[in-house]
């Protein structure tokens, strides 16, 4: 309740940052900038409302009860009635203009951090890990959603209370007003130190909590092994250190904030006793009133708490900060592969020519593609195979421009794919990915994927042009099946076929096939071929090979090694050339006849 | 709830609902009872703090009246409130000290009850069990019910300065105490209703943001579909869905609080007003100082707080309780494996070999009524090995299963050694069987402490002892930091061969009379899988082996082969025999090697994506 976040070292924001960052959001605040100017505007009136009072009061006082004047002390309750009033009316819409101005920020941040995502290359996904692009649009972005529920709204009203509460005590009496100073510089470096603190035990309680939380999914997830040897006793012992190591550290953060809220306590009541004694003083000497010194010992408390809230809201603000830094961060990346601004669309059909291509990954030492060129006619079918790294999928993901290349080009019908429109080009080449990979959702949203604006019709014509109409047709819920998270309702080779049926329903003029190397049921197997071979037919093709009988099947194998192609031809050419490829051939062919 | 729920049924439930809940309380009430001591002295220290609290602005009236209206000495009220505002300073720094010490204390044995709990339970229990469940159980319900013990002492202290100035108040000024203290209940109230609908709409956001998880998260691990289809625009969409419901979910919570929050900010404040007023005139009519009217004001600030806090402790006991109820469930539930009140124990000495294995008439099924096992008997003598062979859901792991007692045989009886082994203490019986899974689990723990797992005193001696007969000893050497690299660290992994020779070792370091090999090289690159027979075959020799046989190789490895077909022993014998004999046997056989070349056909150029 009192530690919302926390900042590692690594993380922290320095000056010239923080500034930029601000910048930025104002920047991506502005098409909701009037809410925010509302927002604004509801702080400052409840800020002056909730100040006033105290003056009211004092003005009451001396001015009503002192004086014995009774139509001032009547007028002081009715403007301290619409004091209230006030607070209360522009409280609510505070809460709801500063929460819409928020939340609405959170929104347009979700939407542009995602679609930049969306929008980078594969090579972006090579470099960064999905969990933590995930946490980035999650964790990161949740993290701001307290700030932005009350934290921005306290940090707003505790600075204006603050600075509010010394202009009206400086109005009322100066002398006074350093009298009620006199201990802030306890307050304020106890309230930095504090914070500094607290800051570093967050961190470490955060640490032990996700080390105790692993430890647990540990012991439950192994919980057979640990049966099975007997050492229920020994995984107790160990998870009960970490736990008590979680322990020490909350106790260590309690201990911080013990100290921290003890001053604080005592600080207020300090200033209410020097108040008496000095004020006192003064108001002996007349240099103030009676009702100056009640105002005061009633104003001390809007004077310290927002120094309190400030220090307690800054390691929000700063962990905030290193989330937003991050998220500019993605936004900032600029996609490798892009549509040209001269774009054209690629030809409806056309050799698929790759010329002088070389490739490697970021960070990577060695090229993943040495100068490779290689021709596919229409209609042809080429098959890559080759060892695992040797540059066979690189080359396939080329093909279809999932990368660019970083010389050379391949090229559709004449055009450079990176000169093609985004839209043209993926219509004329599909890409199949090894694995079935499904979408939460049905059937028919899956296939989707590939084409959003695809009709019902369109979508059957696909699943029949695979032949799975059948298939399909079994399901209870026939092609509005649920498939669930990743597509766990249905079997490998099902997925299978929802992949297939989504290039089908491209019908794109080239199909890049990466072959599945996991196996499937033996019954699903033979319709997964069957409905490859239909959607083969007639199209260029290029497939990354890991079975002999594809291999066999195709127009052309091109053996890739060591980054360039080490042989081309057809299956008998390159058997009779007896080198890598008749040695591949006959692995695949001894595998076949095991022995027991 | 169904909708057609008689009169009957909903008071049953009913009384269901509120004996479970009563069963919570008891556990809260029992963790609490060894913390008493702790729990007393932090309601004592939050009493004292309230008393002095709430004396202040009664010593700050009497200053304000005697030292500054008449001129009285100020040093000395000076510092008579400061003294009080040290007193409350260190003992509202205990309060809150105390109040969190305990309850993170109790949360943490809590947590500890309930993990050795669960690790006790009978893996027929693990079957069904969802681990998010659990884990769940013992962070977030955890959390709760601290949140709701850490107030326990704060209320106990806001309940007696609730008091405390009330009482003041009234003594002062009975009339003025009536106009001054008649909103408060309504503060009490509305932070109730409060925190009653924000949690709700607060579970709305969350449950909002785990979908838009799921479409980023579906997006980035499936990139590869997204780019190949250009389906860029396509998840965006989904993600607009899901960020719009958000936003408009947290607007409803915003306006959940802004139905409350200010009203609870400016309740008070009425009160306030009354003060000012009809105090005004009181003191104007001579019937009250202006001392009082002063410390009128402060007192009703003191109310706020406790007032605030007591209307959240009942949201919070209500959610506490939901938890207790969760964890109560947990610990209530009792292994089903129970271990013998008078344990027998294993032969020993004398020279003999031990690891004799007898299933006598066993029948057993996950589901009682679906035997896996019927009328199963074998008997294997010591030191002999014997392969289990069966098709997918034969039972063949079953058997190993009923072994090391992670069920109990619905009839029938196992017996290691000639004794039952329901009669054996489960750690005896347990220490044993040393056995290798088919899926090699082993933990994030240095090589030394998974090899040792079964046996944490080892020597470094034996750890190396084993490490060598299970092929392992080599390659550990040659790991960045030996016996003590720690697995599954960062950068850092060892392949398919290397775990699964690393689990045999932990297998064999406590020198097992029985040997259960769940078949260690399926999850294998092939040509590693004679390295992994061959630490199979050295381990084995002298020892009762069980294979549980899931590829034709390790068939071989084993004396004699049974053949679980139709839920029972349909052939024992050599391989060699059954193949000559059993039809049956050699259609499974023929299955498992199809499976099996297909398996392996593709590690020819097994495929790494990048």
């Amino acid at each position: 309740m009192w530690q919302t976040g926390g900042v590692s070292e690594e993380d922290k924001l320095t000056r010239a940052q923080a500034r930029t960052i601000l910048g930025r959001v104002f920047k991506m605040a502005e098409p909701f900038r009037k809410s925010m100017i509302i927002a604004f505007a509801c702080v400052m009136v409840t800020t002056s409302a909730t100040l006033s009072a105290p003056v009211i009061v004092r003005h009451g006082i001396d001015a009503g009860i002192r004086a014995k004047d009774i139509g001032a002390l009547n007028l002081s309750v009715v403007l301290y009635l619409i004091v209230v009033t006030f607070t209360y009316v522009f409280g609510r819409l505070l809460f709801v203009f500063v929460n819409r101005t928020g939340e609405s920020f959170l929104r347009v941040l979700r939407l542009a951090v995602f679609k930049q995502m969306q929008r980078q290359s594969m090579a972006f996904y090579d470099r960064n890990k999905a969990g933590v692009l995930v946490a980035r649009m999650t964790a990161d972005i949740e993290s701001m959603s307290e700030l932005v529920q009350w934290g921005l709204l306290q940090f707003l009203s505790a600075a204006l209370m603050l600075v509010f509460s010394i202009v009206v005590l400086l109005f009322l009496s100066w002398q006074l007003t350093i009298v009620a100073l006199l201990v802030m510089p306890v307050l304020v470096i106890s309230s930095i130190k504090f914070q500094r603190d607290s800051n570093r035990a967050y961190l470490t309680v955060r640490e032990r909590v996700g080390a105790n939380l692993s430890a647990l999914q540990e012991g439950i997830t192994t919980v057979r092994v640990i049966q099975a040897y007997a050492q229920e006793d020994e995984v107790n012992r160990k998870f009960k250190i970490s736990n008590r190591s979680l322990f020490a550290a909350h106790e260590k953060s309690v201990r911080i904030s013990t100290w921290y809220f003890a001053l604080v306590e005592f600080s207020g009541v300090l200033a209410s006793a020097l108040m008496i004694g000095i004020g006192g003083w003064f108001a002996h000497r007349g240099t103030v009133t009676l009702g100056t010194v009640v105002a005061f010992v009633l104003l001390l408390s809007s004077l310290f708490d927002p120094v309190q809230q400030l220090s307690q809201l800054y390691n929000t603000v700063q962990s905030a900060g290193a989330a937003l830094n991050k998220l500019f961060s993605i936004l900032d990346s600029k996609p490798e592969v892009d549509e040209h601004h001269s774009a054209v669309d690629l030809p409806q059909t056309g050799e698929l020519k790759v010329s002088n291509l070389s490739f490697t990954y970021a960070g990577a030492e060695n090229p993943a593609l040495d100068n490779v060129s290689i021709k596919v006619g229409v209609g042809e079918k080429l098959a890559l195979v080759g060892p695992t790294g040797a540059g066979k999928s690189t080359l396939a993901k080329l093909m279809a421009r999932l990368y660019d290349p970083q010389t050379g080009k391949v090229e559709f019908g004449g055009v450079d794919l990176t000169m093609a429109t985004m839209d043209s080009l993926r219509e004329r080449i599909a890409v199949v990915p090894q694995e079935g990979f499904l979408f939460n959702g049905s059937i028919r949203d899956n296939l989707r994927i590939a084409r959003a604006n695809a009709t019902d019709a369109e979508i059957e014509a696909a699943i029949d042009a695979i032949g799975a109409t059948d298939h399909f047709a079994q399901f209870a819920d026939g092609l509005d099946t649920e498939v669930r998270e990743r597509g766990s309702r249905l079997s490998a080779g099902e997925r299978q076929l929802v992949a297939l049926a989504r290039a089908a329903l491209v019908d794109p003029a080239v199909l890049v096939l990466d072959e599945a190397t996991s196996n499937l049921d033996p019954g699903t197997e033979a319709e997964v071929e069957h409905a490859l071979e239909r959607l083969m037919a007639g199209r260029t093709v290029i497939v990354v090979a890991h079975r002999l009988s594809t291999v066999q099947r195709a127009d052309h194998i091109a053996v890739i090694a060591d980054a360039k192609i080490a042989e081309f031809g057809s299956h008998s050419e390159l058997l009779a050339l007896n080198g890598h490829y008749a040695e591949l051939a006959r692995a695949w062919q001894k595998s076949h006849t095991v022995t027991s | 709830m169904s909708v057609s729920e008689t009169d009957s049924e909903v008071s049953a439930r009913l009384e269901f609902e509120q004996a479970q809940r009563s069963e919570g309380w008891k556990l809260l009430r029992g963790l609490l009872r060894d913390q008493r001591r702790n729990l007393l002295i932090g309601g004592l220290i939050g009493i004292s703090w309230a008393a002095f609290k709430v004396a202040i602005p009664q010593v700050t009236k009497f200053a304000i009246n005697d030292g500054i209206e008449k001129n009285g000495p100020l040093l000395k009220w000076a510092l008579i409130i400061t003294g009080l505002g040290v007193l409350t300073g260190i003992l509202s720094g205990f309060r809150r000290y105390v109040a969190f010490r305990e309850s993170r204390w109790a949360e943490t044995l809590l947590r500890e009850r309930l993990f050795g709990h669960v690790l006790g339970l009978n893996i027929g229990y693990h079957d069904k069990a969802q681990t998010g469940q659990l884990m769940s159980r013992a962070s977030s319900d955890m959390m709760q019910i601290q949140g709701f013990i850490v107030m326990i002492p704060i209320t106990l202290s806001n309940v007696i300065q609730i008091f405390a100035v009330a009482a003041i108040l009234f003594v002062t000024d009975p009339i003025l105490a009536i106009v001054a203290m008649a909103p408060l209940p309504f503060v009490n109230l509305s932070a109730r209703r409060f925190s009653n609908r924000i949690h709700p709409a607060s579970l709305a956001v969350q449950a909002e943001q785990a979908q838009l998880a799921n479409v980023v998260e579906e997006s980035v691990s499936g990139v590869r579909v997204v780019k190949g289809f250009g389906a860029e625009q396509v998840q965006f969409e989904k993600l607009k869905v899901e960020a719009d419901d958000i936003f408009t979910e947290s607007m409803k919570a915003a306006k959940i609080r802004s139905n409350f929050m200010p009203a609870i900010d400016v309740l008070p404040a009425l009160g306030a007003v009354g003060v000012l007023g009809v105090g005004g005139h009181r003191v104007l009519s001579g019937q009250l100082s202006i001392g009082d009217l002063v410390a009128f004001n402060v007192y009703l600030t003191l109310l706020v707080w406790p007032l605030r806090n007591i209307g959240m402790i009942v949201a919070l006991g209500q959610r506490a309780a939901s938890a207790l109820v969760r964890i109560h469930e947990v610990l209530s539930t009792n292994s089903s494996i129970v271990e013998p009140a008078n344990p027998k124990s294993l032969p020993t000495g004398g020279g003999a070999q031990y690891g004799a294995v007898k299933f006598d008439h066993v029948q057993f099924g996950y589901d009682p009524t679906r035997p896996v096992l019927n009328n199963f008997n074998l008997a294997i003598a010591p030191g002999e090995s014997i392969a289990v062979v069966g098709a997918t859901g034969s039972g063949k792991s079953t058997v190993a299963r009923l072994l090391l007692r992670f069920y109990d045989t619905d009839s029938g009886h196992v017996f290691l050694d000639g004794v039952d082994v329901r009669k054996l203490k489960l750690q005896e019986l347990r220490q044993q069987i040393g056995v290798v899974f088919e899926d090699t689990v082993l933990f994030n723990d240095s090589v030394k402490a998974n090899i040792s797992f079964a046996k944490p005193n080892a020597a470094q001696a034996d750890l190396e002892r084993a490490a060598k007969l299970a092929g392992a000893h080599e390659f550990i050497l040659q790991l960045p930091n030996g016996y003590d690299t720690v697995i599954g660290e960062r950068g850092f992994s060892l392949s398919g061969g290397q775990r699964q020779r690393i689990a045999i070792a932990r297998a064999i370091i406590s020198d097992p009379r029985v040997l259960v090999l769940d078949d260690a090289t399926s999850a294998v690159d092939p040509s590693k899988e004679g390295e992994i027979r061959d630490a199979m075959r050295t381990v084995m020799s002298g020892r009762t082996t069980i294979v549980i046989a899931h590829r034709p190789g390790t068939i071989a490895l084993a004396q004699r082969v049974v053949f679980i077909d139709g839920s029972t022993i349909a052939a024992i014998g050599t391989h060699d025999e059954l193949v000559a004999t059993n039809t049956r046997y050699r259609e499974v056989l023929a299955n498992m090697q199809q499976k099996e070349s297909a398996d392996r056909e593709p590690v020819v150029s097994s495929l790494a994506v990048k």
